[in-house]
């Protein structure tokens, strides 16, 4: 078996030997298309890896928030259970904003293991300084637990985030808003709220172009207590798990125990995940045209290959050769160019990503590079795909190959 | 002496329009240890009887059978293993791989078989070159060698594998006459020494003379045997 293999292999390598040039173009087909494949592929997966990291470490896994998705089961319904029973026109009591009993949404949270749960409340205040006026949403935190879901301090310029627990009436902002009521670091502002007005003092600037934060700023649980009237009331429960693409299961089953809406990070950015998709799908149909433009040389190859050995397969055939082996040289052909054209493919893909990995691009006075996926994954997808696309494109000649009639040849040659 | 090939009422006809009749109806036994010629006009299908014999092609009437079993039912796949196991092909042109050396070109038949070991392999193919007065020309290509050297290592390369019959379609038709009564002897030894069938298809009438039995063929029909 092993010395049939190699005398295949020995074949297939002679026939490539003997035609230079068309072997060189057919590896340098394979070796672009993977090279490019990879280098565009390290680009878009490494941006789309680059935002959904920013995604999962800029806020909680899973909101849980004191909205309900749909109203709660009158009472009658709860006991008719199984009935066809329609109630309407009834009036319901106002309910307190906050989450009930969130003591034991936190317990039950707190019972996933390697989770991190930080109660908050969220409200709205408006900020005056001299004649200027902005409105500001503010979420009261405890800034030890929720630096441990929500990677605030990396995302501010000025200040620190632990301010918050020292200073008396702390408050972080972005330094847009800062700038619009011309205020710095350490001044003081006035905070309206239904519950009166109160002084806060700017601890922490977000730095610019942190659009999650938008028009929100943080202050200490305590103090966005006292600030919205709201004593003791949670309205925000964020969650943090070890496995953050399981969210989307565990904020459900959270919602289905409690009732209360747990929204996980992909619901939150169900629109952008849709656009990952969408781009993904555009991005690989791209790059595999590219590789299948590249198993055209390596059919042509072959199939010239097949041409000129004509004679040579009728001599085989003669000596013993069955058509499957002769099949198998011409197919071996075309494995031999996708694995050269593989493996330079793979250097040219590392060389690419070097130079778009040295790239800078300032935005915002700060220097960014290029995020890029180097992973193996795509390295293996690239030269299996590769590979496939060779085999296709080397059997449909090779199929040729084998179904030479020897005794046509031999009659023409004699 | 049993025959090692019985061809019973072989026909075959080309499917063209109109069919072209290439063999008619022909019965003929290949002997062991001797050397068969088959002789006649071009075109008389001479080389399309040597292709059926050689399981080559496939007859439209009638069977050939090898040591007593009808080769009809053998698929292509068993028909490949036969041929490489006990047949050797020579031809006109020595139709050696180009790009193989003559050690290579020998080796061919024996790595396909794959019953040696790596040594065994190189070891016996030399052992055929030797035999052919081929030794120090193992390692040149064939556009390296002189007609008649091609011819031997086309020869040596049909007998790699031990084969019991021989099978040569017009093998002395490209050699001046010094390299074709070479060729004659060197197909003599292996009928008379060595005990195999040789069918040699040859319009030469020194290969003929040379022959232990002569086929004599006429419009595909075989005219007479002598």
């Amino acid at each position: 078996m092993f010395a049939r293999a190699s005398l295949i292999l020995g074949i297939a390598v002679k026939h490539l030997a003997k035609r230079k040039r068309q072997t060189a173009v057919a590896i340098a087909g394979v070796s672009i298309g993977v090279g490019f494949f990879l280098a565009v592929s390290a680009m878009m997966i490494g941006s789309q890896n680059d935002f959904i990291e920013r995604l999962i470490s800029s806020a909680p896994h899973i909101i849980i928030s004191d909205e309900i998705r749909s109203p709660r089961p009158q009472p009658a319904v709860r006991a008719l259970a199984g009935s066809v029973v329609e109630i309407h026109g009834y009036k319901t009591r106002n309910e307190v904003r906050g989450i009930k009993d969130w003591q034991e949404i936190v317990q039950a949270a707190n019972a996933i293991p390697g989770s991190i749960v930080a109660p908050s409340l969220s409200g709205a205040v408006t900020l005056r300084v001299g004649g200027r006026e902005e409105p500001l949403g503010i979420i009261g935190v405890d800034p030890s637990v929720e630096e441990k879901i929500e990677n605030v301090q990396d995302n501010m310029s000025a200040g620190s985030f632990h301010e918050l627990e020292t200073t008396e009436g702390g408050v972080i902002v972005t330094e847009e808003l800062a700038q619009r009521l011309g205020v710095r670091l350490g001044d003081t502002v006035g905070a309206t709220s239904r519950a009166g007005t109160r002084s806060l003092k700017i601890v922490g600037l977000f730095a610019r172009g942190r659009g999650q934060f938008g028009n929100s700023g943080y202050v200490l649980l305590r103090e966005a207590q006292s600030l919205t009237g709201q004593p003791f009331i949670i309205n925000r429960i964020g969650v943090s798990i070890p496995d953050p693409y399981a969210a989307e299961t565990v904020a459900a089953d959270l919602e289905s125990r409690f009732g209360y809406k747990a929204q996980s990070w992909q619901e939150r950015s169900a629109d952008f995940m849709t656009l990952l998709l969408t781009r993904n799908v555009i991005m690989y149909s791209v790059i595999s045209a590219m590789l299948l433009v590249a198993s055209f040389g390596i059919y042509t190859a072959v199939s010239n290959s097949v041409v000129d050995k004509r004679r040579d397969i009728a001599i085989l055939r003669s000596i013993g050769f069955s058509q499957s082996d002769l099949q198998r040289v011409f197919v071996v052909e075309g494995l031999i160019l996708a694995l050269i054209g593989v493996v330079a493919g793979w250097a040219i893909g590392t060389l690419l990503m070097q130079i778009l990995g040295s790239l800078k691009f300032p935005i915002l006075g700060r220097v960014e590079h290029l995020p890029l996926d180097r992973s193996a994954r795509q390295f293996i997808i690239a030269g299996a795909s590769s590979l496939g696309a060779a085999a296709i494109a080397a059997w449909l000649p090779a199929r040729k190959a084998a179904r030479v009639d020897p005794v046509d040849i031999l009659r023409g040659a004699a | 002496m049993t025959p090692l090939m019985e061809a019973r009422a072989l026909t075959r006809i080309l499917p063209t329009d109109p069919p072209v009749t290439l063999v008619h109806n022909v019965d003929l036994d290949i002997i062991p240890g001797r050397f068969h010629a088959v002789i006649g006009p071009s075109g008389c299908g001479k080389s399309s009887l040597l292709y059926l014999l050689g399981l080559l092609d496939r007859p439209t009437s009638g069977s050939v059978s090898f040591r007593g079993d009808d080769m009809s039912d053998l698929d292509g796949d068993q028909r490949a293993l036969l041929r490489l196991e006990q047949f050797g092909f020579v031809f006109q042109f020595h139709f050696l791989l180009p790009e193989f050396t003559a050690l290579e070109n020998v080796l061919i038949p024996i790595r396909r078989l794959g019953q040696l070991r790596g040594s065994e392999m190189a070891d016996q193919a030399l052992a055929m070159l030797d035999e052919l007065g081929l030794a120090g020309q193992s390692g040149k290509t064939p556009d390296r060698m002189s007609g008649g050297e091609r011819q031997r290592v086309a020869i040596a390369r049909a007998l790699a594998n031990n084969p019991s019959i021989v099978l040569g379609d017009e093998p002395t038709g490209n050699l001046d006459s010094e390299n074709s009564a070479h060729v004659i002897e060197i197909f003599q030894q292996i009928a008379h020494d060595q005990g195999r069938a040789v069918v040699c298809v040859t319009h030469d009438l020194t290969v003929a003379a040379a022959a232990d039995t002569r086929i004599h063929m006429l419009d595909g029909a075989i005219e007479r045997v002598d």
